[in-house]
């Protein structure tokens, strides 16, 4: 996977997105593509939208760039 | 539903979820072939399909118990540190690509396509579909050994040119995922795509199965899962309906073992021809009414 902060941040926004859609649901507030529109609460699609977050902050830690000043592997000054 | 009943379709259940010959198209079919005054796709046949369903992943948890621990462990330490090391990490991280699109196309898709498709006709046609798919799968194999030259060799040796399923791609392993949606479709098998697209994608046939089994587990339980409360319902008999579950478990477990063994040489032609016989000699007897 390629490594940048950028897709990392946007990783991890998509994330959030996710998971307020998931409680949007959860709550009844999006009733888009549900299978039993009379049901107030879809938990199933938050179910869904939560692994959909842990997928995107999971991706994030990986697109992460790795390193920098504080890594470990730094060539020690001589 | 009578107790014989749910323990017939409790055994058909696990038997064929895992077998490439798909579940929901025998559960649609034989009950109408059997002018069973039930049918599979009636709401409330739903719990009892859950805990067939718990069934058979609970027995697929027991098979795979130390991969599970493995893989889980794998997903915590790669997804922490940001980076796949080991083997066991990057089958987590494929059973997480490859879990997505089934999860989504699941969610969006699966009612409204299994009401459409939910006659016994749509199901015996969708399972020849699913034969002729199966043998697919192994004329494009047999064109990949050809390719590598391994034709005189045997079917062991032959095996071993091709790959475990941590090695497959993460591309193959969501395209392989997203092969489950097919299997809304009464008649399509779940195991039978995802064996045949992993087959594609270069695994030996062992490994492609197991493949398939990892990916289907929390699919099958999940889907188990959210339907838990409808247990709850009043006028579910409950005890005739874990009768059947725990045939299914059984029968599951039992079918799990013999294909893990049945693939380290077989080949997916046998639930080819199998398929299209039984959904021609289907059509033959709905179209004849006898």
């Amino acid at each position: 996977m390629r490594r940048s902060s950028a897709l990392a941040l946007g990783l991890v926004v998509l994330g959030i997105v996710f998971l307020i859609i998931g409680v949007l649901y959860a709550l009844g507030v999006l009733q888009i593509a549900v299978s039993d529109p009379h049901s107030p609460h879809h938990y199933t699609h938050l179910i869904l939208f939560t692994v959909l977050a842990v997928a995107c902050f999971v991706a994030a830690n990986f697109a992460r760039p790795k390193g920098g000043i504080y890594a470990t592997d730094r060539p020690k000054r001589l | 539903m009578t107790f014989a009943q749910a323990l017939f379709m409790g055994l058909l259940q696990g038997a064929s979820e895992l077998f490439p010959v798909s579940s929901l198209g025998h559960a649609v079919l034989i009950p109408s072939l059997l002018h069973w005054s039930f049918k599979a796709s009636d709401p409330s046949f739903v719990p009892f399909l859950v805990l067939l369903h718990l069934g058979t992943a609970t027995a697929l948890l027991i098979i795979y118990r130390r991969d599970w621990v493995v893989v889980i462990r794998g997903f915590f330490t790669a997804a922490l540190r940001g980076e796949i090391r080991t083997d066991e990490e990057r089958l987590a991280m494929l059973l997480l690509v490859g879990t997505i699109p089934a999860a989504i196309l699941g969610v969006f898709l699966e009612n409204p396509i299994k009401r459409l498709f939910a006659s016994a006709y749509e199901a015996a046609g969708f399972l020849v579909v699913n034969g002729a798919l199966m043998l697919a799968f192994e004329v494009l194999r047999r064109r990949a050994e050809r390719r590598a030259t391994l034709e005189p060799t045997s079917r062991a040796e032959q095996e071993e040119h091709f790959a475990q399923a941590e090695r497959i791609s993460f591309r193959a392993a969501a395209l392989v995922g997203a092969c489950q949606a097919l299997a809304f479709l009464p008649g399509i098998s779940r195991s039978g795509v995802t064996i045949g697209g992993g087959l594609l994608a270069g695994l030996r046939h062992q490994e492609a199965a197991r493949f398939s089994f990892l990916l289907a587990t929390p699919v099958i339980l999940g889907a188990g899962l959210v339907e838990v409360p409808q247990l709850f319902a009043q006028g579910v008999p409950v005890d005739k309906y874990a009768a059947g579950a725990v045939l299914a478990g059984i029968a599951a477990y039992a079918s799990a073992r013999f294909l893990l063994r049945y693939f380290r040489s077989g080949r997916l032609d046998p639930y080819g021809w199998y398929c299209i016989c039984a959904g021609l000699g289907s059509l033959a007897l709905l179209h004849f009414n006898l």
